[in-house]
């Protein structure tokens, strides 16, 4: 299975009754999730608030989310997709023995108890962090808990979201797939847009040493990326728009300092559950904004010779 | 200025029926004559209005949710490479936004109506409106699940649910409302579906589908909107559903409505191994019901992704493909589902639909009222209406396609024993003065003075589906954007945008309710009108 079954965050606030949050700790990365969408919030069909709603918590670590929780289930790293696996074959009522549930650092009963409160739930959600997505098993973690998610709607209404974070991530990967069909990792050189993480995502990129420039808008890759992929971008001509001074902007040959979007530059940015929220800046900035830098780039750059795919 | 001349004419709106015509454009408009500028020799051509499209899924959050979803067929079909005039981008089925202007430019189609907008995440669709060129756009905000609405329903407050509504279209900047599965949508938030149009809606007690639809038709008509209460009925796709159409059809007299993609809805059976047409009884009853237009929701054969805000159509889409699903519910006002989908000539449930989509069009007598349409991308891809104008004007070729069909198959349907053939004439109503009329919008779909000059040029040709694919000219709003099949000019389309009269008051019963059950604030609630390009605000 494939796709995604999710909601916008407002159906979690008005229907949720049962709250999972996987690989992921949104008291400390996501402070008003709480909040603003899921367990605290009073809905139209949940009115007791947090008393109508149950949280469940899996990661591999006792993080501060745990206090929220109802129930916290520490899974052993690495053993998220057996734990998501053996959930799908309980929920189908297929017969697991507890030795292999053993070596998720869970038992069969603990589990066999998380499958039939997902299935008695009237609303339930699937939360999943980085913690699930970006470790071992990956994209196969994430497409095992959303075939769960949408298994569940066999039983019961159930969904699944991702917890994307990083500013305007979402609204990147909603513009991307509009104009070029794909979310990321897309490669323009050949005049229309090809896809294929893992060979033209920005971090391979950089480690093959295939770019010879990088614009770099949004993002601070300098802080968080492996160190090789930073030395290739010390080494070509980097370019920076960013407000203030970062990792990246340090060892960029250029950084045009922009006005803070949302603070002094108005703009759309895209919750994590993609709906568009408007940004009206509540100060003025003697800085340009990220937009004016680049249209001038692009200005600058279309009095140049064009170049088209099979001309030389 | 420019002068096209030589051409057969097909301008059905003002009777003219091929004949030698010029037509003269000035400042984007039709004019008598002109003196100076371009000449088009269009000798050996017909000459077409612009094509308008009454119902497409081109732009919003669940058409770019299916973009995600289906990498494999971006990469199936041929790319869009980049030139002087023009962005890259991919085709296919869900075609990038600036490719989708392209493609419909490139087959003479000037207008199109994005069928399907939630207001939560109008400005978004507007967003994708903006970046898609050439072709004018409107859109139909989603209004049938909108639980502020059936909450006022419920209370009979059907006063404050006209003017609640009428805030509604302005806060998404719609020109038209649609209703998909009344009351089904907002069942499915709780995993269920509206199924008897009589039947009280899961979560109500005196709201039913029919009472949904009534309403919403009543509230369009009395706020004079230009295009009538914009209709996808319950129990789309499922056998045995004609039914409800007919039904539905029933709740309708007396007031206006279009109903969208009939194809869909037009089916006899108990289950999928009996499903069969039901096209020539709701042929009959829309025949003698001139308050109704319709789209046929025509399907071709081949790979496509289905993308609509019926969400459990979709669920159980998915259960019967055991493919991917993409499901998104949008908080308080609808939901959208995606399934990627084959449609195969040796399966009898797709034949079937193959066959309505045609004897739908072919059955429907007035081609006033039916318009050409996929319910894009759900039926088939838009860049595929030639194939389908090819199927209506030529009996020998619909009869060598039915030779493909399973021998089973041609015992549930009527295709074989119609002969109709549409003429050059009638294919210009279908694709361009019939829903340009419908979409209340007066200065399309017609070359009479003052039009607006979108103008369709084609080889006239024996070769139907070619000629129709490859216009030898497309003018939009007076300039040449297509010549010689190269992109010329992608200039940019207006959007259309109608502000229904309601009490500004109303503000103030919507806000705490939105306070209570929305999370965003209430004021970046209503698309700003700047978000849209070239706004053109239609009087109601
Ligand atoms: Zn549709």
């Amino acid at each position: 299975m494939g796709g995604k079954v999710t909601c916008t965050l407002g159906e979690v606030k008005n229907r949720a009754d049962l709250i999972v949050y996987w690989g992921g700790n949104p008291a400390e990365c996501h402070p008003r999730h709480f909040t603003k969408y899921t367990l605290t919030q009073k809905g139209k069909f949940v009115p007791k608030g947090r008393k109508d709603r149950t949280m469940i918590l899996v990661d591999i670590r006792e993080t501060p989310s745990a206090k929220a929780a109802d129930i916290f289930l520490q899974v052993r790293p690495s053993k998220d997709f057996e734990v998501l696996t053996t959930l799908r074959a309980l929920i189908k009522g297929q017969r697991v023995s507890a030795e292999t549930v053993a070596e998720t650092g869970l038992t069969l009963e603990q589990l066999q108890d998380f499958a039939e409160r997902m299935k008695k739930a009237r609303f339930g959600v699937l939360f999943f962090g980085m913690g699930l997505s970006m470790t071992r098993g990956k994209h196969m973690n994430s497409a095992a808990l959303l075939s769960l998610a949408a298994e569940l709607n066999a039983f019961t209404k159930f969904v699944a979201m991702p917890m994307r974070g990083h500013g305007n991530v979402t609204g990147g990967d909603v513009v991307m797939r509009w104009t070029t069909g794909y979310p990321f990792g897309v490669n323009l050189s050949r005049g229309y847009p090809r896809f294929n993480p893992g060979e033209f995502s920005t971090v391979d990129l950089l480690l093959r040493g295939d770019n010879d420039a990088a614009l770099i808008l949004g993002a601070d890759p300098g802080a968080t990326m492996p160190q090789p992929a930073i030395d290739h971008l010390a080494r070509i001509p980097t370019i920076v728009l960013d407000p203030k001074v970062t990792h990246t902007s340090r060892l960029a040959r250029v950084h045009i300092t922009t006005a803070a979007t949302g603070i002094s530059a108005p703009g759309t940015v895209y919750r994590m559950d993609e709906i568009p929220l408007p940004l009206r800046p509540a100060l003025k900035s003697p800085y340009p904004t990220d937009e004016d830098v680049v249209r001038r780039i692009y200005k600058a750059v279309a009095k140049k010779p064009a170049w088209f795919p099979g001309t030389k | 200025m420019l002068r096209i001349t030589g051409g057969k004419v097909y301008d059905p709106a003002n009777n003219i029926n091929g004949q030698i015509k010029d037509i003269c454009i000035s400042d984007g408009r039709i004019v008598s004559e002109v003196e100076g500028g371009r000449t088009i020799d269009a000798t050996g051509m017909i000459v077409f209005p612009g094509g308008v499209d009454v119902h497409t899924h081109v732009a919003g959050a669940a058409l770019n949710f299916a973009r995600a979803m289906i990498p494999e067929d971006h990469r199936r079909n041929a790319p869009y490479v980049r030139g002087e005039r023009h962005r890259g981008g991919i085709g296919g089925a869900t075609p990038t936004t600036y490719v989708t202007g392209y493609l419909y430019a490139g087959m003479g189609w000037t207008t199109v109506n994005e069928a399907a907008v939630p207001i939560l995440s109008a400005r978004h669709t507007h967003e994708e409106l903006r970046d898609t060129p050439i072709v004018d756009k409107s859109c139909c905000v989603l209004l049938a699940n909108n639980e502020i609405l059936l909450d006022l329903l419920e209370a009979g407050e059907t006063e404050r649910a006209r003017h609640v509504a009428a805030w509604q279209i302005w806060a998404a900047k719609a020109y038209g409302v649609k209703a998909v599965n009344p009351g089904g949508v907002a069942a499915w938030k709780w995993g269920k579906d509206a199924k008897g149009l009589y039947e009280p809606v899961p979560g109500y007690n005196k709201v039913t589908p029919a009472k949904i639809i009534a309403a919403l038709a009543s509230i369009v008509d009395d706020l004079g909107l230009p295009h009538p209460l914009h209709l996808h009925c319950n129990n789309l796709g499922a056998p045995g559903n004609y039914n409800t159409t007919l039904e539905t059809m029933k709740v309708l007299e007396g007031k206006r409505a279009h109903l969208a993609h009939l194809q869909y809805h037009a089916y006899g059976g108990d289950d999928w191994f009996t499903m069969r047409s039901k096209s020539a009884e709701v042929a009959d009853y829309f025949n003698a019901h001139p308050n109704l237009t319709t789209d046929a929701g025509a399907v071709l054969f081949g790979n496509t992704v289905t993308i609509t805000a019926d969400g459990p159509w979709q669920h159980l889409l998915y259960k019967l493909t055991g493919r991917k699903w993409g499901n998104l519910d949008v908080e308080n006002e609808t939901g959208c589902g995606i399934v990627p989908y084959v449609y195969k000539e040796k399966n009898l449930v797709n034949a079937v639909q193959w066959a309505v989509g045609l004897e739908l069009l072919l059955l429907i007598n007035d081609p006033w009222r039916v318009f050409l349409t996929t319910d894009h991308p759900n039926g088939a891809a838009f860049w595929r209406y030639p194939e389908i104008i090819q199927l209506l004007m030529d009996v020998n070729f619909r009869r060598e396609q039915l030779k493909k069909l399973a021998p089973k198959a041609l015992k549930r349907i009527l295709l074989p024993e119609l002969d109709r053939q549409y003429t050059l004439s009638e294919i210009a109503v279908i694709t361009s003065a019939g829903p340009a009329r419908a979409l209340g919008l007066a200065h399309k779909g017609h070359l009479g003075i003052g039009a607006d000059a979108d103008v369709a040029i084609f080889n006239d040709s024996k070769d139907i589906a070619r000629m129709f694919a490859y216009p030898r000219y497309v003018i939009k709003g007076g300039e040449v954007v297509i010549e010689e099949g190269e992109i010329r000019k992608a200039v940019e389309g207006r959007g259309y945008v109608v502000r229904p009269v309601y009490d500004e008051k109303i503000e103030d019963y919507i806000r705490p309710l939105f306070q209570q059950y929305y999370t965003m604030s209430f004021d970046n609630y209503p698309v700003e009108l700047e978000r849209l390009e070239n706004p053109d605000i239609r009087s109601c």
